[in-house]
């Protein structure tokens, strides 16, 4: 579903989708930074 | 969110439709075009502040012997060097122009997070401050190289917190950027843009964001792991303490890989746009260039040894790395046959978008040949930390990236301004910059092939004939630069009008050639029809 110049109910559906998706996206890449990190703890002491 | 007040008929207020005046506009920008342009002057003032250290590096390198810098500020100019043109100059600019088009592609009428947009790009200039800074602390800047290999990198002085801090800020920045391009394409299309209508450029960036995304917090958890070991006594690197420096280069290079990728991919969208309007012929392929783009991007995340040949890794892995290394000239074939297909009978004219793009085609084919002739491990054993390494890189990343940026800025510049440019200067800058990077970066292939090493201030005096050749070509090639800002100033203070169109007689494709030059400060207010 595309937004663009649409109406006011579908602007609220893309808010939230576009809102879920960065978080989505920004938990992702802290995921990978504290994985690589947990990862070489782990390897660092096995 | 900025977006929905864009798009909010019942907020619409005229004061969105104009940009503030003074510093607020800049300072508080919201708006895609205001960001894209900030993002492409600093990643300009950038490239000429690499291109400085470049030229001190080549004017040290001119005839053997020390005579302009010490070693210890050459091996910070060499890192420094690299630092400011991979994450302040090349990536900045391929997100400027992410910025700019991808809103007009997609028929969108802003980036969709665009006070993360603002704060994505003003981390960067406080992050380059920090990081040229580290020239003036004691002990100077960082010198161990833009790999950051420990245990050298920890040897660094006072400059070394700055250093990793700067090094997060700029990740976090392209993380931001790199979220808002993805959420922004899948869920601000046009009605009828479909993924597979999507220009090829915004599909170039799409893949890269989600590359930036999966290495980008790669490289920052190895600089935060390396921080610990310099300050917190942690040993993750550290031999003596049980730790291990060759991770630390499987984790660099596993990010380090992909951003090549990151640097290449979108030079590859733009070429794909500027090819088809110059030769007057759709696309050849155009479904099978977007696969060529996601398979490079699959590729780049398992050939990170190729970087590591010569630690020593047991036979099974050294061919793994070679022959999955040799598989990208696969993806990377469709392409260029396609490009060369796509001009195949095509009507050809050759403005300097099309320059430029040709330029490319052939000069980073260079770049991918050595890249070829590294992959084989025996042979890379006597490439290693040769000349050789750095003229295929440098193939790669400036007649590749730096001129598919080159391209795109020439391409579209005339939508953004509303002029168009000085087609005679921006000639002669291109004729002057494909002719003076060949001078410049060819001869490092024979001087790598004679021996000479990488990342040394000095060197035996049977280089020096090449070396000299080389520095002509890097004085002239830098000196060139300044008609490519030159020909931009004069492109925005004013010239001819340009058309919608602005490539008469030429056909372009994309959403963007459908609104005025220049364009409205809000692209699609609302929605386009895509027939």
């Amino acid at each position: 579903m595309n937004v663009a110049g649409q109406g006011a109910a579908r602007t609220t559906n893309s808010k939230r989708r576009i809102r879920n998706g960065a978080l989505g996206l920004a938990g992702l890449a802290i995921m990978f930074y504290l994985g690589f990190i947990a990862l070489l703890v782990f390897r660092r002491y096995h | 969110m900025a977006y929905a007040q864009a798009n909010d008929t019942a907020h619409h207020d005229d004061h969105h439709d104009q940009p503030a005046t003074g510093i607020k506009r800049w300072l508080f920008a919201t708006n895609h075009k205001d960001i894209g342009t900030m993002y492409l002057v600093f990643s300009l003032i950038m490239f000429f502040i690499g291109g400085a250290m470049a030229m001190v590096i080549r004017a040290e390198l001119f005839q053997p012997g020390l005579q302009l810098v010490d070693p210890v500020l050459f091996n910070q100019l060499t890192t420094n060097h690299a630092l400011v043109m991979i994450f302040g100059a090349v990536m900045p600019a391929f997100v400027g122009l992410a910025n700019w088009m991808i809103p007009m592609q997609i028929g969108a009428p802003d980036m969709a997070l665009p006070r993360m947009n603002n704060f994505s790009f003003w981390i960067l200039p406080f992050a380059f401050t920090l990081l040229l800074s580290t020239f003036l602390v004691p002990g100077g800047a960082a010198a161990g190289g833009w790999t950051l290999y420990p245990p050298l990198s920890l040897q660094t002085g006072d400059s070394f917190p700055m250093l990793i801090f700067a090094i997060h800020m700029m990740g976090i920045s392209s993380i931001m950027g790199a979220i808002n391009v993805i959420v922004t394409i899948m869920n601000m299309r046009a009605p009828g843009m479909n993924l597979l209508r999507m220009p090829l450029f915004t599909w170039s960036w799409l893949i890269t964001a989600y590359l930036l995304i999966a290495v980008m917090p790669v490289l920052a958890g190895a600089v935060t792991m390396l921080l610990t070991d310099h300050f917190f006594g942690t040993s993750f690197f550290n031999a003596a303490g049980g730790g291990d420096p060759i991770m630390f280069e499987h984790i660099f290079w596993f990010f380090g890989h992909p951003e090549v990728y990151i640097m290449v991919l979108p030079a590859f969208g733009i070429i794909s746009e500027i090819l088809p309007t110059f030769s007057r012929k759709p696309l050849f392929g155009a479904t099978s260039m977007i696969y060529a783009i996601a398979s490079i991007a699959f590729l780049s995340f398992i050939v990170w040894g190729h970087h590591m040949f010569v630690d020593g890794m047991p036979l099974a892995a050294q061919l793994f790395y070679m022959m999955s290394t040799m598989l990208i000239a696969v993806p990377t074939g469709v392409k260029v046959f396609n490009w060369t297909a796509t001009m195949w009978r095509g009507s050809l004219s050759f403005e300097p978008p099309m320059l430029f793009a040709l330029a490319f085609l052939f000069l980073f084919s260079i770049g991918g040949f050595s890249g070829l002739m590294l992959a084989i491990v025996p042979a890379d054993f006597q490439y290693n930390q040769t000349y050789f390494v750095v003229a295929h890189f440098h193939y790669v990343l400036v007649p590749g990236a730096i001129f598919g940026i080159m391209a795109g800025v020439y391409y579209w510049l005339p939508k953004w301004t509303g002029h168009m440019y000085n087609m005679t200067l921006a000639k002669a800058h291109f004729w002057l910059s494909a002719i003076f990077v060949n001078v410049l970066f060819f001869p490092q292939h024979f001087l790598g092939l004679a021996g000479m090493p990488r990342r040394i201030p000095d060197y035996a005096v049977q280089f020096t004939d090449w070396n000299m050749v080389s520095s002509i070509g890097g004085f002239f090639f830098g000196a060139s630069q300044i008609l490519f800002a030159i020909v931009v100033v004069q492109c925005a203070r004013g010239g001819k009008k340009a058309t919608s169109i602005v490539w008469e007689g030429t056909h372009p494709t994309g959403l963007e050639w459908t609104l005025p030059s220049p364009a409205p400060y809000h692209s699609f207010s609302t929605a386009p029809e895509i027939p």
